[in-house]
């Protein structure tokens, strides 16, 4: 009778918890990477217009996708916003994502979506100089190369970043193998691979290095406007952009909560904030604070495959591990 | 509550907490297919784990640095413990405060702070003109600075040890005509040299588990160790989950051979057992030497708290890096902008500091019943609650988060800790249990064997004689051990960058993402923030419990 008695308490403790846990999972959960105040802002922003509480997973684009797939068996996020254009088509090759077209999708250029992706908005990658380094003003990748760069050249690891990844296949496209004469001559420069993104821009704030060879720019604008005396410039050889594919996943519980929530990105509001982040607003009618694509070089990073992904990342990976 | 009841409790809370999550692992390294629920192609991940090209340069790595880090803290927290265990140090209490800061400090802040330093036009070349950036980026550096934030474990068993043993012995041996010299080398020497063993294998399975160093400084130092290897397998895209599994139990495999190996050494000898009752400790005085030694123990704290201390506290106030040190450069909007963000810091220090309170609860009672069962009702499975208790201090943080993942994201459990704040409780409570199971073990060797009984002869419950007689008696070790717990819980990163729930962040991670943001001011900012609140958090901890005593 006791033990009985115990089973049934625990029974209905159970059932408790389980109650709680699906009252508190009555929110819009969002991953998302990149930068952490425009997702407070859009989820805050979200909220006060619709009521829907938003909860937010924030960090690099592996670790938002290592975590989507860690969780297949039993998915938590309803949104994904990336900052790598090849995962939404990959989640889309793997049949995981809701169409949808938004209403407010009609002022976004056809290149930026598609059936079930569709661009939150637009970096680019470019040098990241410091002004204060003593260094000429670079103009060109190639000005990298040059005696006063020796040892004072950072780039992300293009094995974390899908953007830096990007720029050596945009690069590779466009100037032949005479990009790797290029990535060969940085390497004899001392130049280093260090890390996601900021492990390679936080040493140029110092003055410890004097540029980075592909940053994204979004970052960089922002630490510029507090003050830090740095420079991003737009080789007019030509870089790569990334634009910043968001989509709704096919698992999620609150499919009108998140169509309503990408409506909500997608609207003049919510493209001013992307704007205030210092990315190109996905919209063409919403202002930018920056240089639009339109006004820059833009490299093909269209590729075959996956394949050649792999050969360019392991190709470079062998020059730089010498 | 009887006996059995408790032991039963004790036993299952264990196996949650420390069994399963090991077992899902091993599990999962053996049947590569097991997250999507198959046992197929057994013991297939083993080939590809020896054809990994850098498994060799993450092995030894790892081990260099590690064996790098012990016997620098060795050389660094032995004569500091001495001079602190045998002499009367002036200001004792506050060396020993000084050189617990780093343990309140997370490791990849301190090596942020140090790169801040010695870098190529760090404050180091801005204030004297010279950088130390070769050193820093470099295998040694990376031991240095790992070191600097791992010696105090060294230092604290020494120094404990010396003052719990008290000089008695070496005194014999001074009055039977053996010089000072003599006297330690052959009597204090051979009495410490457990506890310098087990703070050099406690320093040791620290440098193997660490993370947070080496994947600040590594990468540009070409040094590659296992902890990254895993992180990477596991947070970033592609995840391998058989490889990062693999690599766990390689890291289990070294830890353990390294318990091993110091349970030889040492003959099996409890450390931390004191035989008899502590005796008065009357320091001998150091005269005019207590200048120099005064002056080391002052630089070594400076260059361990004092210097990272101050660059995390100078960048959280510097405008600007770009800017440099200078006057006009300060500022305080990183603190205002911590306060701004939609309150977020503040949730973030608030999680921290209550999963760090409701750790240190939950590990002091289950440590406290498991120190129990195990010394004193000497119960049938002792050996398993000892193990078992014992074991995640062998166990790598990183292993135990991938361990919890595997166990708890699964469809099967109809209600799981999984992507809510309960599995930070219950990795932290896993990580952390070690500590009080060994302060309070120790504290319920030094009881008198009959107290208890006397109180089961008159009648009181095995439950009642634990509550109103055992309780009370090693309370103080227990609060010690808890407040170790809510330091460390409080700044915990690894498991808690790989399992924070959607919309809730830790002080760990807030820092870090602020970091990975290029917003180095802010992420200094609220280090330095954490630091003075958890420090005055457990100040007036000790200042109440002193209190408590002199009533």
């Amino acid at each position: 009778m006791k033990a009985r008695l115990s089973v049934k308490k625990g029974v209905a403790l159970a059932m408790v918890l389980s109650s709680v846990m699906m009252s508190s999972a009555h929110a819009l959960t969002v991953y998302t990477a990149g930068p952490g105040t425009l997702a407070k802002g859009l989820a805050s922003g979200f909220e006060k217009k619709t009521g829907v509480k938003v909860d937010i997973f924030q960090a690099t684009t592996g670790k938002v996708m290592a975590r989507l797939e860690a969780e297949q068996a039993n998915p938590q996020a309803d949104i994904l916003i990336s900052a790598s254009w090849d995962t939404a088509e990959d989640l889309h090759n793997r049949g995981w994502l809701l169409p949808y077209q938004s209403a407010n999708a009609g002022k976004v250029p056809d290149t930026l979506k598609s059936a079930d992706y569709i661009a939150q908005g637009i970096s680019a990658l470019g040098i990241v100089w410091n002004s204060k380094s003593g260094t000429p003003e670079p103009k060109e990748w190639k000005d990298l190369t040059a005696p006063e760069f020796k040892d004072k050249v950072t780039t992300p690891d293009p094995a974390l970043s899908g953007a830096s990844l990007d720029l050596l296949i945009g690069l590779q496209n466009g100037m032949g193998d005479k990009a790797w004469d290029l990535f060969d001559a940085l390497k004899k420069n001392g130049m280093v691979v260090s890390g996601p993104n900021a492990q390679a821009v936080t040493p140029v704030m110092q003055g410890a290095k004097a540029a980075v060879f592909g940053a994204v720019d979004y970052v960089t604008y922002g630490n510029i406007e507090q003050g830090e005396s740095l420079k991003v410039i737009f080789p007019a050889s030509g870089t790569v952009i990334a634009p910043r594919p968001m989509m709704i996943l096919k698992t999620t519980p609150h499919e009108a909560d998140a169509k309503a929530f990408i409506d909500y990105v997608l609207s003049p509001e919510g493209q001013k904030m992307v704007a205030d982040a210092w990315l190109m607003p996905a919209r063409t009618d919403v202002e930018a604070k920056r240089p639009l694509f339109t006004e820059l070089n833009v490299l093909p990073t269209k590729n075959d495959g996956t394949s050649e992904r792999s050969d360019v990342l392991k190709r470079f990976n062998t020059l730089f591990a010498q | 509550m009887n006996q059995r009841l408790i032991s039963l409790m004790t036993i299952a809370v264990l196996v949650i907490l420390v069994a399963l999550p090991l077992v899902f692992i091993v599990l999962q390294a053996v049947f590569p297919q097991f997250s999507a629920g198959s046992l197929a192609g057994a013991f297939s991940g083993v080939g590809p784990l020896f054809s990994e090209p850098q498994l060799a340069a993450m092995f030894s790595g790892t081990l260099q640095i590690a064996l790098g880090v012990a016997l620098l803290s060795a050389a660094i927290g032995l004569p500091l413990g001495v001079a602190r265990g045998l002499f009367n140090v002036p200001c004792p209490r506050l060396w020993d405060l000084l050189f617990l800061i780093p343990f309140l400090t997370p490791p990849y802040i301190a090596a942020l702070s140090w790169m801040l330093v010695l870098q190529t036009n760090g404050y180091l070349a801005q204030l004297l003109g010279f950088d130390l950036n070769a050193l820093l980026f470099s295998k040694s550096g990376i031991v240095l600075v790992m070191t600097l934030n791992i010696f105090p474990v060294v230092y604290f068993a020494v120094s404990r040890s010396l003052l719990a043993s008290g000089q008695r012995l070496a005194l014999v041996a001074r009055v039977h005509g053996a010089t000072p010299w003599r006297a330690f080398l052959h009597v204090t020497m051979p009495m410490l040299s457990p506890a310098l063993a087990a703070g050099m294998l406690l320093a040791f399975t620290l440098a193997i588990e660490e993370y947070g160093v080496p994947a600040a400084l590594g990468t540009r130092s070409g040094v590659v160790m296992l902890t990254v290897g895993i992180e990477k397998r596991l947070a970033d895209w592609p995840v391998d989950l058989p490889g990062a599994s693999m690599l766990s139990l390689v890291l289990v495999v070294i830890a353990l051979s390294a318990w091993w190996l110091q349970g030889k050494l040492t003959g099996g000898k409890d450390v931390t057992s004191v035989t008899g009752k502590p005796t008065e400790n009357s320091g001998a005085t150091l005269g005019v030497a207590a200048v120099p030694v005064v002056l080391v123990m002052a630089c070594v704290g400076f260059l361990a708290v004092g210097v990272p201390g101050l660059s995390m506290a100078v960048t959280g106030i510097m405008s600007t890096l770009s800017g440099g040190l200078s006057l006009a450069n300060a500022t305080t909007s990183h603190y205002a902008a911590l306060f701004a963000q939609q309150g977020d810091a503040l949730t973030a220090l608030g999680t921290s500091l209550s999963l760090a309170f409701a750790s240190a609860l939950v590990t002091g009672f289950v440590g406290l019943l498991a120190a129990w069962l195990v010394v004193v009702q000497k119960i049938k499975g002792s050996r398993v609650i000892d193990a078992l208790s014992l074991m995640p201090a062998a166990l790598p943080s990183i292993v135990v988060g991938v361990g919890l993942i595997l166990l708890w994201n699964r469809s099967f459990w109809p209600v799981s800790p999984y992507n809510s704040w309960a599995i930070l409780l219950l990795s932290y409570c896993c990580l952390l249990l070690p500590w009080p199971v060994r302060y309070v073990g120790s504290a319920l060797r030094q009881l008198g064997g009959n107290l208890e009984p006397a109180a089961r002869v008159h009648g009181a419950s095995a439950f009642q004689a634990l509550r109103f007689i055992v309780l009370p008696l090693v309370f103080p070790a227990m609060l010690a051990a808890m407040l170790m717990v809510f330091a460390i819980a409080s700044r915990e990163l690894v498991t808690s960058l790989l399992l924070a729930p959607a919309g809730t962040q830790t002080v760990a991670v807030f820092i870090w993402r602020q970091f990975e943001q290029g917003s180095v001011g802010q992420g200094m900012a609220m280090a330095t923030l954490t630091l003075v609140t958890g420090l005055i958090l457990m100040l007036t901890a000790l200042a109440i419990m002193q209190r408590g005593t002199q009533r």
